[in-house]
């Protein structure tokens, strides 16, 4: 049972696969309605979220199909909170480069997009290492 | 229903194709492929008809990315229309509406290209 102290929470846990992303992104849609955002911006919880999972499945787990990838969604006060958990490779914050989207115009190239739009549409974004595995979280608050 | 349809029609030398749905990690291939075929008959001016897109991640941005340049420099371009509001942000927040022609409607792109090709 939530303590009093613990935010409302819910989980979801998906297998390494994309075809569960449009769930998991539907899932973090309406969460974002539930927290009082407006549909805009609930549109942009969602693409974030849906960066952020397809990262961990590619990246984190090389496209394996038989991991799993544990969401979170906290609501807290006046922000939710999106927690993404995984035990594979660990993206370490200071190898994370966001392209300059000047220089990006300037020469096109495929990739690199997707922590730029997560780092536009959100307003927090952290990558943890824990004893269990890696972490991203990434806050977007009510206003 | 399906993550993505695609349907695909030919007006006065332009080919609109219009994606329904979903273009991300899981749908990318099917879009990409839509996008390469059309490269391959030959077809170098390309609009993509947004109206039913709900989103596009960075995975189908990337495929549009990685065929910009054939397109070009083989006279044509890809050109956008028809943007839903949560998808102009993500072209906009990327600068690609810089990089790319966006037109309001399917109709205005095509009028606005029938004098170029």
């Amino acid at each position: 049972m939530r303590t009093p102290a613990e935010p409302e929470s819910f989980r979801l846990v998906i297998p390494s696969q994309t075809r569960y992303l449009n769930l998991v992104t539907g899932m973090a849609k309406r969460a974002s309605i539930v927290a009082g955002m407006d549909d805009a911006t609930s549109a942009k919880v969602s693409i974030a979220v849906d960066e952020a999972v397809t990262n961990v499945i590619v990246h984190a787990y090389s496209g394996e199909a038989d991991h799993q990838v544990d969401i979170e969604l906290r609501f807290m006060p006046a922000a939710l909170e999106v927690h993404i958990c995984h035990n594979g490779r660990a993206i370490r914050e200071n190898e994370v480069v966001l392209p300059d989207p000047r220089e990006y115009i300037k020469h096109p190239r495929k990739g690199g997009l997707g922590l730029l739009l997560m780092s536009r549409f959100m307003d927090e974004i952290r990558f943890i290492e824990t004893g269990e595995g890696s972490e991203c979280c990434m806050i977007k608050r009510v206003v | 229903m399906a993550d993505l349809l695609i349907q695909v029609h030919e007006v006065g030398g332009v080919a609109v194709l219009r994606p329904e749905g979903f273009i991300n990690a899981h749908t990318v291939r099917q879009f990409e492929g839509a996008l390469e075929a059309l490269v391959h008959e030959g077809k170098y001016t390309i609009l993509l008809d947004c109206g039913l897109l709900n989103y596009i991640s960075s995975a189908g941005l990337g495929a549009i990315m990685g065929l910009i340049e054939t397109v070009r420099e083989n006279g044509g371009d890809i050109m956008l229309c028809n943007l839903q509001k949560n998808v102009f942000e993500i072209f906009d927040t990327l600068g690609f509406t810089q990089l790319y022609r966006v037109f309001a409607t399917e109709g205005e792109a095509l009028q606005r290209l029938n004098g170029t090709i």
